[in-house]
Parts: structure tokens; C-alpha cells; sequence
């Protein structure tokens, strides 16, 4: 399974912190069909973890990849999948 | 409808509830909710209501604000004192959550009325204070499908009930319809009502509206919750619906036409 042959979406949430962070993420899910995927940006560290635990924990979403894209700036590419 | 994005901010930490979530807030806000008294229920109800998004709320009362009032009305303070319950409502309300679209009804609920002003609700709240306006609202609600939740209180306790007539709840009446008229002494004025259970009362009135409106949890239905906080007890007591009741049973009529509600001779 890849990303680039399914649906994919895209979310900025960087300068946001918890729990917007997951809510804006819930918001964007809400929006899609099972299967697709969500490719979220964020800077807040705490929530590279809060995100996927919440999603988990509402049967949203699962984590796909997590990827520090930016290690000076700490940025990460979080991509979901809905299920 | 898209939330704006001072709604996700203003609702953020319902919409993170998973019962909740943006589809849930978009629900709330497009709901359309009618409250019949806006004293020691209907306060915290209405209250309560406005702050979750509640996008339209009806709010029914004829009476000005006393100052006996206070000690358990907790939208109406000492300023409003001789005004306008609806009027001093809707000035906390609407400065509380201006999206939600307030109906003022300056009147008093009785027959001639009572099916206009509910009509087109999704869900009716009762915060009434006596038996005749209670069971015109559980009448005149089963005969036009609304769901709706009656609570009453007295001294130190108090007891809820909601009613689903599409699924055929037992109603107030099947409980209640046998008590002509209130014991005397057994009004608020004169057997008096301390103010918390008020608020807890009027608290899960407001509380079964959005789980109605959101359809998630259990309803307080086909039972009575029966709260005494002199005692600190929360009983649930079921009761069943009477398949003779003249509201809601099996050869049921529109009372709210035919029968003599008496609720312009409530002692006040």
C-alpha cells in the first residue's frame, strides 16, 4: 500500500499546540472516506505523540509514517490513514 | 455548514469529546431547542444550551425576575430585578454565545398557545414550576412528536424524566395523570427549594437535549431519576407506560383541545 495511490489530504497545523492540534486533525478526518490518507505538518513535540493516541483511542485514524522533516526547526510530517 | 474558526476555538473541548466532534457540533448548532420557564431550571438549561452551540433556542416565560428569585436563578441578578425573565435571559445568553439564535415568548404557556410555540422543535425542555404546565407540555409535546424532558424540585430534591413519544416512553401522565392538583403547601414558595438542586436538575435537563439532539448515551427513559441531596441519593426508579393513559396510550386523544388544564389558576 502507498500513499501516492490513494486519496491524499493535506494539513498544516504548525504554530498550533494541544489539543488543537488533534482537534484540527479530527476535523480534516471527519472530512474523509475510510482508507484515505492525511498528511498533517506540525511543530508542537508533544503532540508527534498526542496525535496517533487520540486518533487510536477514537477509532479515527492510524499512523502510517511519522517523519521529522526538519530536525533545527523540529517540523514533522505526520501521515494518518483513515480508518 | 463550515466552523468558522473561532467556533473550533470556542467549541474545542466538546468537538474533542469523540461523541462530540465536528459533525456533533455542526448537529447542536443547527438544533432548534424550545425552554418553557426561565427560573431555577430553566436557568441553568438555558445556559448551559447557549454555551454549547445550541444554534436556536426558544425561551418561554411571562414573569419579571423578584428578588426571592436569586438564591437558585442563576441567569437573573440583582439589577434585574422587576424585569422581564426573558429579557434579562437573553442579555446573559446573548452576551455569553452570540451564535446562538435566541426567540424571546413573553407568555404564559396554556392551551391556546402551547402547540404554536413548540411546534418545529427538536427537542422541548420543561422548567416549569407546577403540575398543570407539565402536563400540558407532556400532552401537547406527544401529540406533536416532540421528544422533551421534564424535571421538578422541591426542598432538597428533585426528579427528571425525558420522554421519546416517537418510541412510545411512558409519559408524565402515565406516572403523574392521577394527581388532580399539588398537595397544599407543596409549591416552591412555600415548602421552599434550596439552590444546587435546582442547578444538578436543570443541569441534566440540559445534558439530555444534547445527547438527544447528538443521539449518543442513554436517555432517561421509561424511568424516573429521583435525586434528595439532603442525603446525597440518585435513585432510578422505572416506571412503565400505562397502555390506558389518555396521552400517549393505545386510544389516545389531543387533550390539549378538550381538557381543563387549569393552569390560570396555578398559585403563584
Amino acid at each position: 500500500m502507498s500513499v501516492k495511490n490513494n486519496k491524499k489530504k493535506e494539513l498544516d497545523i504548525r504554530g498550533k499546540i494541544c489539543p488543537m492540534t488533534f482537534i484540527y486533525t479530527k476535523l480534516a478526518l471527519e472530512e474523509m472516506n475510510k482508507g484515505e490518507f492525511l498528511e498533517v505538518l506540525l511543530d508542537y513535540p508533544p503532540a508527534v505523540e498526542n496525535i496517533p493516541y487520540s486518533c487510536k483511542r477514537q477509532e479515527l485514524a492510524e499512523v502510517f509514517e511519522i517523519k521529522e522533516i526538519d530536525a533545527d526547526k523540529k517540523v514533522w510530517q505526520l501521515i494518518l490513514r483513515k480508518i | 455548514m463550515i466552523l468558522s474558526e473561532e467556533q473550533i476555538n470556542r467549541y474545542s473541548r466538546q468537538i474533542v469529546l469523540k461523541e462530540v466532534g465536528g459533525i456533533g457540533q455542526k448537529k447542536l448548532l443547527d438544533s432548534k431547542i424550545t425552554i418553557v420557564g426561565l427560573g431555577a431550571l430553566g436557568s441553568p438549561v438555558a445556559y448551559y444550551l447557549s454555551a454549547a452551540g445550541i444554534g436556536n433556542l426558544k425561551i418561554v416565560d411571562y414573569d419579571i425576575v423578584d428578588i426571592s428569585n436569586l438564591h437558585r436563578q442563576i441567569l437573573h441578578f440583582t439589577k434585574d430585578v422587576n424585569r422581564e425573565k426573558t429579557e434579562s435571559a437573553y442579555e446573559k445568553l446573548h452576551a455569553l454565545n452570540p451564535d446562538c439564535n435566541i426567540e424571546l415568548v413573553k407568555e404564559r404557556i396554556i392551551p391556546s398557545n402551547v402547540k404554536k410555540i413548540i411546534n418545529g422543535s427538536d427537542f422541548v425542555i420543561d422548567g416549569s414550576d407546577n403540575l398543570p404546565t407539565k402536563m400540558l407540555i407532556n400532552d401537547a409535546c406527544i401529540n406533536l412528536k416532540i421528544p422533551f424532558t421534564i424535571a421538578g424540585v422541591l426542598r432538597f430534591h428533585g426528579q427528571i424524566m425525558t420522554v421519546i413519544p416517537e418510541s412510545k416512553t411512558t409519559c408524565y401522565r402515565c406516572i403523574f395523570g392521577d394527581i388532580q392538583e399539588a398537595p397544599t403547601g407543596m409549591s416552591c414558595s412555600q415548602a421552599g427549594v434550596i439552590g444546587p438542586v435546582t442547578g444538578i436538575l436543570g443541569c441534566i435537563e440540559a445534558n439530555e437535549a444534547i445527547k438527544f439532539i447528538l443521539d449518543i448515551g442513554d436517555l432517561i427513559v421509561n424511568k424516573i431519576l429521583y435525586v434528595d441531596l439532603l442525603v446525597n441519593s440518585y435513585d432510578f426508579i422505572n416506571v412503565y407506560r400505562d397502555e390506558n393513559c389518555i396521552a400517549c396510550g393505545d386510544n389516545a386523544q389531543d387533550l390539549v383541545q378538550t381538557l381543563d388544564y387549569g393552569v390560570d389558576r396555578v398559585c403563584q
